[in-house]
């Protein structure tokens, strides 16, 4: 349980909160319970199941007084939960003030305050803590070692980081001792999901950009946009099936003229929760059973015949199956990761701090405020991954001892409450203080006659 | 004080013969496995961290180290017999850590010396006090601090943009997007400033208001994002800054972010939700004298309405949109202050959710102009201002009822779309019926409500 991490267990004065009617009580006692009792995690957290509780149940009214009590406790500048509860305060407004969800979108021109940041920005942003660089550097170095004596490497970029992951790549295969590949590819959408971080210039010249630093390292390098469509204005949601559809035929066509002396890998970092997972009936029934865009899009990749697959996602349960409350409380206690880690390392009033969790607060915003097409960020801890990569077809890659000494090695240069550990499952988990937050795994195709198999081997 | 002894049972194999006292060097044990024979001490966090643990019973001095407190007890003069320590003092002892989730609370991974436990409780449990001036790491305990002030900043990464980097990645990555690099290989490569988005650059940009301080020099901008007029819009506002006396207010940035947002597509429509706002909230009413500038602005921007449009609330420096309004008597005032605190150059992250509620409330008294929602931000969508053609329409709420009645309702939790009737909103137990007319309902539970507010006004809830 997250409360002894994070402080003393809750006065009693919180158990007012199973029966509403006490607020109706004296008025100091709800401001004694609010200024005295109510400012751990723990407290926030029961406080923020109630009020998800209220909104799955339509009780308005026990939610807008669970919001008032939030309110008095949520501070944009207090410690991580106040922090948090803020964002979470913000969302569950935002919902309740809607009637009718379905008919609200949640697309990129939806989210206009969102601040765009220079690509030298973005660099900074991506080392502020080591969220993204662990997947980072655990996939980088999968990649080198698979595609070590390839003199073809085409790599297809799925993530939400515009391509800070690859300079790193470039400069160690500039170094390596058998010299650089003939040909280094990569491959990236035209399409992101649209959510931060956010950059200012398109993608076209963070590729050009990669391009010139290639050259700096002589490293042969090409950079190739796939066009999957934007039709993204003048749809109604960026969620629907048609989107979706024409998405996963683009990659296929672009994909499917792979030359056969490339290796191919394919990279999906904080991409494949972006994707929907509900289950839809398949017209093809050429697989058995019902298939998500998730699991179809797994299946193309599959196709493909890469020689590695590498992703990286937040270790947490926020997908399809989830009811709200329950929604509302693993987001909680799972984005307060990265809410306390920012509050060892910055001060309070620093504003990368304030930019960084105000991203993620966007996040929050569409986890707790939105419902089906919408919900755009689906998360899926480790675990369920690896089964439906398993149901996918692919089997697991583990992590060769080089890869987890570069990571104990980056982890050691930031602050001491990030940690790692290696699952049985062969994957590598990066952990604050004990919490898992981000896993990396690394997976091969079965051989190609078994992707239509769904049997494990 | 929680001394507590036990005795020391678990080994493995690990036999290092007890210190000898002060002469001979002391056997290491392997870490985590103390000597079976030594005592072992539990001491509750404070009593480790306390500085002078050890007192001389005749003056009562204290002092950090045992010692220190013999040499300081010979000057007593003590008689023979109290000279002597107790035997019980050359026993050895080994220390758990107070933290019940710690790996050494158990007696089988005691540490062995205090002073051992005290650094692992410090670093591994405790504050970090010390901080690293050049890279901003921090640490609980001072010799750790020492020890990596030496080396911190030897090993570095220089870019030839002047920005120096301690770790490798974060340099290499920098370097390739750098645009030192893209003068040096000397190609066109269109940049971006490496600079924090400044107002007047970008597509619409949230101009962030500043925060409250009493003396903000900050400027004090607004932006409507029209299309067409950012920079000249900037401008203007900045030279409209008002003198103010200050009061405390809520400041809702983001709702002006929101607002930027919502009404990107179409200046009188966000001349209009101004107007409404302000018309709707300023408690005095008394803009007028300060938004000269303001109304100027929007008469040749936004053409149609001659509204007395965005205005500072009659007091401080900071431009608010004013869901600041029942200044310092609304129940929320003072504890959503908390929220408005933010560095100029962020874009301020949150609304405060009471003001919210607290406009909407307000919104459904005056009963005129649901657009309100929309420039509140709360239908998140940016293609609903543009369906204003209607007039004041529900559209981007997607309530089919009529104007403003549909949101009281909500607000009130009687809402017709929601369907059974909830029980009186009886938040602050002041016994209004939350059914019915115009004016009463959340709105006036709120403005009702102002002797509660004034409770919790000054109370810093943090």
């Amino acid at each position: 349980m997250k409360a002894d991490v994070r402080g003393k267990n809750p006065s009693p004065t919180i158990s007012s909160m199973q029966n509403p009617s006490l607020f109706t009580n004296s008025r100091s006692s709800i401001s004694s319970a609010v200024l005295t009792g109510c400012l751990d995690g723990a407290c926030i957290e029961k406080l923020l199941l109630h009020c998800g509780s209220a909104l799955e149940s339509n009780d308005v009214t026990l939610a807008q007084q669970v919001m008032w009590v939030l309110n008095n406790v949520a501070s944009a500048i207090g410690d991580p939960n106040q922090r948090l509860a803020s964002y979470f305060l913000r969302a569950l407004v935002s919902r309740a003030s809607r009637v009718c969800p379905a008919t609200m979108s949640f697309k990129a021109a939806g989210v206009p305050h969102r601040r765009l940041m220079s690509v030298t920005e973005l660099a900074g942003y991506v080392d502020l803590i080591p969220w993204h660089r662990f997947g980072f550097c655990a996939s980088n170095s999968a990649i080198l070692e698979a595609v070590r004596g390839f003199p073809k490497i085409h790599i297809l970029d799925l993530s939400i980081t515009h391509c800070m992951q690859w300079p790193t790549l470039i400069d160690a295969l500039g170094k390596e001792p058998e010299g650089p590949p003939v040909e280094l590819r990569i491959s990236v959408l035209s399409w992101r999901p649209p959510t931060p971080p956010l950059l200012n210039i398109p993608i076209e010249e963070v590729g050009q950009r990669l391009i010139n630093f290639a050259r700096y390292r002589d490293v042969p390098f090409e950079f190739n946009v796939i066009e999957v469509g934007g039709p993204l204005e003048e749809e109604e949601t960026a969620a629907s099936s048609s989107f979706y559809d024409f998405l996963l035929s683009q990659v296929n066509a672009a994909m499917v003229k792979v030359n056969a002396d490339e290796a191919l890998v394919v990279n999906i970092q904080n991409w494949l929760r972006y994707l929907p997972d509900e289950e839809i009936s398949s017209l093809d029934s050429s697989c058995d059973g019902i298939m998500s865009y998730r699991d179809s899009f797994l299946e193309l990749v599959g196709r493909l015949s890469p020689c590695l697959v590498t992703m990286v996602d937040e270790d947490c349960d926020l997908g399809a199956p989830s009811g709200l409350a329950s929604r509302i409380v693993s987001c909680f206690n799972y984005m307060w990761i990265p809410f306390d880690a920012l509050e060892t390392f910055l001060p309070k009033d620093s504003s990368q701090r304030i930019e960084y969790e105000s991203d993620i607060g966007h996040k929050i915003e569409n986890i707790v405020g939105y419902e089906g097409g919408q919900r755009i960020e689906r998360l899926e801890s480790g675990g369920r991954l690896c089964r439906r990569m398993a149901s996918a077809g692919f089997m697991s890659v583990p992590f060769g001892e080089e890869t987890v000494k570069e990571v104990k090695v980056l982890l050691d240069e930031h602050a001491s409450g990030w940690g790692m550990k290696k699952d049985e499952e062969g994957m590598l988990v990066l952990t604050w203080k004990g919490h898992n937050a981000v896993y990396a795994g690394a997976w091969v195709p079965h051989a190609p006659a078994s992707h239509q198999n769904n049997l494990l081997v | 004080m929680n001394d507590s002894t036990a005795s020391g049972d678990d080994s493995s194999g690990n036999h290092a013969a007890p210190p000898q006292k002060a002469i001979a060097k002391k056997k290491r044990n392997l870490p985590g496995m103390p000597d079976p024979d030594a005592e072992v001490i539990a001491l509750s966090p404070k009593t480790l961290m306390a500085t002078n643990r050890f007192v001389c019973e005749v003056c009562k001095k204290g002092f950090q180290r045992d010692q220190n407190l013999q040499l300081h007890r010979r000057g007593h003069n003590l008689p023979w017999k109290l000279r002597q320590r107790s035997s019980k003092d050359v026993k050895k002892r080994v220390y758990v850590c107070p933290e019940p989730s710690c790996v050494h609370h158990e007696p089988s991974r005691a540490l062995g010396d205090l002073t051992g436990i005290k650094k692992h409780f410090c670093r591994k449990h405790g504050e970090k006090k010390w901080k690293c001036d050049k890279c901003s790491k921090k640490y609980a305990v001072q010799s750790d601090w020492k020890a990596h002030s030496k080396i911190c900043g030897t090993k570095e990464y220089k870019c030839d943009c002047g920005t120096l980097f301690n770790r490798k990645d974060s340099f290499i990555t920098h370097r390739a997007f750098c645009d030192a690099l893209a003068e040096e290989t000397s190609k066109p490569a269109s940049v971006s400033p490496p600079s924090p988005p400044s107002p007047a650059s970008s597509p619409p940009p949230p101009l962030p208001l500043p925060s409250e301080h009493e003396d903000s020099t900050q400027t004090d901008v607004v932006s409507l994002a029209l299309p067409d007029n950012n920079n000249h819009v900037t401008e203007m506002l900045e030279s409209a800054k008002p003198d103010s006396t200050n009061g405390r207010m809520l400041e809702e940035t983001p709702a002006m972010t929101n607002l930027t947002g919502g009404s990107s597509s179409n200046g009188s429509s966000s001349s209009n939700v101004f107007a409404t706002l302000f018309a709707s909230s300023t408690s005095s009413g008394s803009f007028q004298s300060q938004t000269a500038g303001f109304s100027n602005i929007f008469r040749s921007i936004a053409c149609p309405d001659p509204t007395p449009a965005i205005a500072p609330s009659s007091s401080s420096e900071p431009v608010a949109l004013g869901l600041a309004v029942n200044q310092g008597s609304s129940i929320f005032g003072t504890a959503g202050q908390d929220h408005m605190q933010y560095p100029p150059a962020a874009p301020p992250p949150s609304l405060s959710a009471t003001a919210l509620l607290q406009k909407a409330a307000q919104m459904g008294a005056a009963a005129s102009n649901t657009s309100l929602l929309r420039g509140l931000g709360i239908a998140s969508s940016s293609s609903s201002p543009s369906v204003s053609h209607d007039g004041p329409s529900l559209a981007g709420l997607g309530l089919a009822c009529d104007s403003g009645s549909g949101l009281k309702e909500l607000m009130l939790g009687t809402p017709s779309i929601f369907g059974p009737k909830h029980t009186t909103l009886d938040l602050l137990g002041l016994g209004m019926a939350a059914t019915g007319g115009s004016t009463s309902g959340l709105s006036v539970l709120m403005n009702g409500g102002l002797d509660v507010g004034r409770d919790f006004s000054g109370q810093d809830i943090r």
